[in-house]
């Protein structure tokens, strides 16, 4: 292995193929189209089986030389490797024969999904000799960022909208990092975000560190594949919000059955949004190959990306592999939620509750066939989007200290169930 | 004088004459589609528009395009066409991430 670049071989235009150094850049010089990381396949499959990866601790580390860090990771090394639940209470309710859920709620540190392309974008970030790492987040990239950095020791700037809630704000602020709120439309402060980050010479993950970032999704599809017996599921149900979550699942499955680590299987892809916020799933509908960009409206704010960075290759992986994508309203949300809470246990946020009713609309309608198998991916904690159900997920009943108040209670409601 | 960005240039000010680059992503709507957007700009502002990728159907509009001016020229020419109803992304598209 090259101690300067690990397995990877370079930068590589997604549309145009020019190839550039392993440096902190994210944009092709030539067409301005993304940059992604190419590795060197053959020497992986070399280094990357089976054995060794079941030999190693259970972190999303354990499929490195599939990640772009050139060593060891330094940053977020306990994170990844979440539960992938049996859901046969949810599969009872939706009307399928094998579910099965990614449970990245309990993601380490910060309870997201986001803590797999932080650690990836900030071990990376070190190699490269950066020492401020900073972001632009209304929300779980923001805590994420600041708690990854502070473990690491690196100075963090987090861009936020002046107007987000507190608490929110919070998440990052207790961690240390240097939380500045800027006013003005959205518009606005994503292009300012995207002027800072052109003007100095920090590791700005979502932004010069991106082709790094985003490859820490695939740790979640290589996670699905080993822990479902190195199989790959028929279906699998993702939801977007710039859509770099389901390229990166699709890599992860391409890669591991190239180097031979899965069987060559088919498999689909699904794409889910908040009807809020619905350019990519509105433009598969309509079997439309580009999004337009609209206005977000929806309480799955983690989700309200108007206009998706990846839309484009995100339709064009639902295409390849046959999938369907689906959006839900507000209310259907919070029920993906609920019936998620109440059959297995597991508290998603907002975005795990697109994915639920998503995935119910899905097997509904035929796209997912009723005999089939598939993977929810849940990818934040409902503690986090508390205010998105107050207040719709019922109320409690106050009682006086007294035994014969509590049976009364007990009485009136058994006589309501059973009526 | 034009200057091109490099490490010792971040993080200091830049003096207001300095040219500088804007990497943008235009979506037009429908009925922008037929109007020569890009000459009218750089008529009405002192900018050098310089267009790299462009995808047009009979629903949007789609150019990446390089703006190079003084930061104030720069910012003139995007409201211009926020104005118009053009939504104007940086190249990076959406960087506010959740």
């Amino acid at each position: 292995m090259d101690k300067n670049t690990g397995f990877m071989k370079a930068l590589k235009c997604r549309e145009c193929g020019r190839e550039y150094p392993l440096e902190a850049t994210h944009v092709c010089e030539f067409d301005f189209g993304p940059l992604e990381v190419v590795y060197d396949y053959d020497r992986i499959k070399h280094s990357l089986t089976r054995a060794v990866i079941k030999s190693r601790p259970q972190s999303m580390w354990r499929y490195r030389e599939l990640l772009p860090v050139a060593g060891e990771p330094t940053v977020g090394c306990q994170v990844g490797y979440t539960p992938l639940v049996k859901a046969d209470r949810l599969a009872k309710r939706l009307g399928i024969r094998e579910l099965w859920v990614k449970n990245d709620t309990v993601n380490y540190p910060t309870l997201s999904f986001k803590d797999r392309v932080v650690s990836v974008a900030l071990s990376r970030a070190r190699e490269l000799g950066f020492s401020t790492v900073a972001c632009a987040s209304t929300g779980n990239l923001a805590n994420s960022v600041a708690a990854n950095a502070a473990a690491a020791g690196l100075k963090a700037y987090v861009f936020i909208p002046s107007d987000l809630e507190q608490g929110k704000v919070v998440n990052s602020l207790v961690y240390g990092a240097h939380v500045i709120g800027i006013r003005g439309h959205y518009d606005e402060v994503n292009r300012l975000c995207a002027e800072i980050a052109g003007k100095y010479g920090w590791a700005f993950v979502n932004v010069n560190m991106r082709p790094y970032y985003a490859e820490g999704s695939k740790s979640m599809g290589f996670e699905i594949l080993e822990q479902l017996g190195w199989t790959v599921p028929q279906h699998t149900v993702v939801c977007m919000a710039s859509g770099s979550l389901l390229t990166k699942i699709h890599k992860s499955y391409q890669e591991f059955m190239k180097l031979g680590i899965v069987a060559e299987s088919r498999y689909k892809v699904h794409g889910a949004q908040a009807t809020g916020c619905s350019p990519i799933s509105t433009a598969q509908k309509a079997g439309l190959d580009f999004f337009k960009p609209v206005k977000p409206n929806t309480i799955a704010k983690s989700l309200a990306i108007g206009t998706p960075a990846d839309g484009f290759y995100a339709l064009k992986v639902m295409k390849e592999t046959g999938g369907a994508a689906e959006d839900v309203t507000d209310d259907e949300v919070r029920e993906g939620i609920k019936l998620l809470a109440e059959t297995e246990g597991i508290f998603a946020e907002t975005a795990g509750g697109v994915t639920v009713g998503v995935a119910k609309k899905l097997i509904a309608s035929g796209h997912i066939p009723q005999d089939a198998s598939a993977v929810l991916c849940i990818t934040g904690n409902g503690l986090k989007t508390l205010d998105a159900i107050a207040g719709h997920v019922g109320q409690t009943r106050e009682i006086k200290p007294s035994l014969r108040e509590f049976e009364a209670l007990l009485d009136k409601e058994n006589k309501l169930i059973n009526a | 004088m034009k200057t091109v960005k490099n490490e010792s240039s971040k993080g200091s000010p830049r003096p207001a004459h300095v040219l500088q680059k804007s990497r943008l992503w235009l979506m037009y709507p429908p009925r922008l589609i037929t109007t020569p957007v890009v000459w009218q700009l750089g008529q009405k502002h002192k900018v050098i528009t310089n267009v790299r990728q462009a995808s047009v159907t009979d629903e949007i509009g789609i150019v990446c395009l390089e703006l190079e001016g003084r930061r104030a020229d720069i910012k003139a020419a995007i409201r211009w066409m926020t104005n118009l109803g053009i939504s104007v992304e940086p190249v990076e598209i959406n960087i506010i991430e959740s």
